[in-house]
């Protein structure tokens, strides 16, 4: 018999959790089943959960296996572009001189252990998450969300290593101006 | 990688340390630039506030 509790406390979960799997997957069918394939895991096994971490914690761990999952089936169907196009070369080009200084110096960003306390905070990086070129944010979220290597992300989506790591790069890049621009800023710890 | 890399250099080696293993003199010629050069040891801190943030990340 499922526990009505947890189907509930699950049930509100779901929101948060399909955003999640959506930023990652970029495709609303996928991450509804990720989404669908993760709750499913928790309520066939609720025991599994000891209560150590929190229960969205806990979930949240699944919903990842599930999203790798995913993303290991669908990497044959869905290629990643290999070749960049010249605005993406700008992102990087954009912030230096010709002799490789910074136009605009990067400012401190204040205190991070404050920051990353603040709900607030993860709402604006979610933002960012969702601006980011789909194909960039795909990619990012695979090595700095799901955690897999760079080896293995490579193999997936059939990249070579240094085209991964420049990808990488541009993503960070991209992030890091938003955040600047959409948090530090306007906080005043920039 | 020249011994001593300029700040655009010194940003792309920021980034790919959380992705590979830098050479010992890709290593030394960016900690030499950090030292003296505070966009550059801001940018560094702030890429590895993002790892920090992704891994924290959704929190409620």
């Amino acid at each position: 018999m499922i526990n009505t509790t947890l189907f509930q406390q699950l049930e509100t979960m779901r929101p948060v959790l399909l955003r999640f799997a959506f930023l990652q997957l970029r495709n609303t069918e996928h991450a509804e089943d990720a989404v669908q394939d993760a709750l499913l895991a928790v309520l066939e096994k609720p025991n599994q959960f000891s209560g150590a971490s929190s229960l969205r914690t806990y979930v949240i761990g699944i919903l990842k296996f599930k999203i790798i999952d995913h993303l290991r089936a669908s990497a044959r169907t869905c290629q990643i572009d290999t070749l960049p196009d010249q605005s993406e070369d700008d992102v990087i080009n954009d912030l230096f001189t010709a002799n490789g200084h910074t136009i605009s110096a990067p400012n401190a960003w204040g205190d991070p252990e404050a920051t990353l306390h603040q709900q607030d905070f993860f709402n604006t990086m979610e933002i960012c998450l969702e601006k980011l070129p789909p194909q960039n944010a795909r990619v990012f979220m695979m090595r700095e969300w799901l955690d897999l290597d760079t080896d293995e992300i490579s193999k997936e989506l059939n990249l070579s290593t240094t085209n991964l790591w420049v990808i990488l790069y541009r993503a960070r890049l991209r992030l890091r101006e938003c955040l600047d621009i959409n948090w530090f800023a306007k906080t005043g710890s920039a | 990688m020249k011994l001593n890399p300029n700040c655009k250099e010194v940003h792309k080696l920021a980034s790919e340390q959380l992705d590979r293993e830098l050479s010992l003199t890709e290593n030394t010629g960016m900690r030499v630039h950090l030292l003296f050069c505070r966009a550059c040891s801001n940018f560094n801190r702030q890429m590895k506030f993002i790892r920090q943030a992704m891994h924290k990340f959704p929190i409620e």
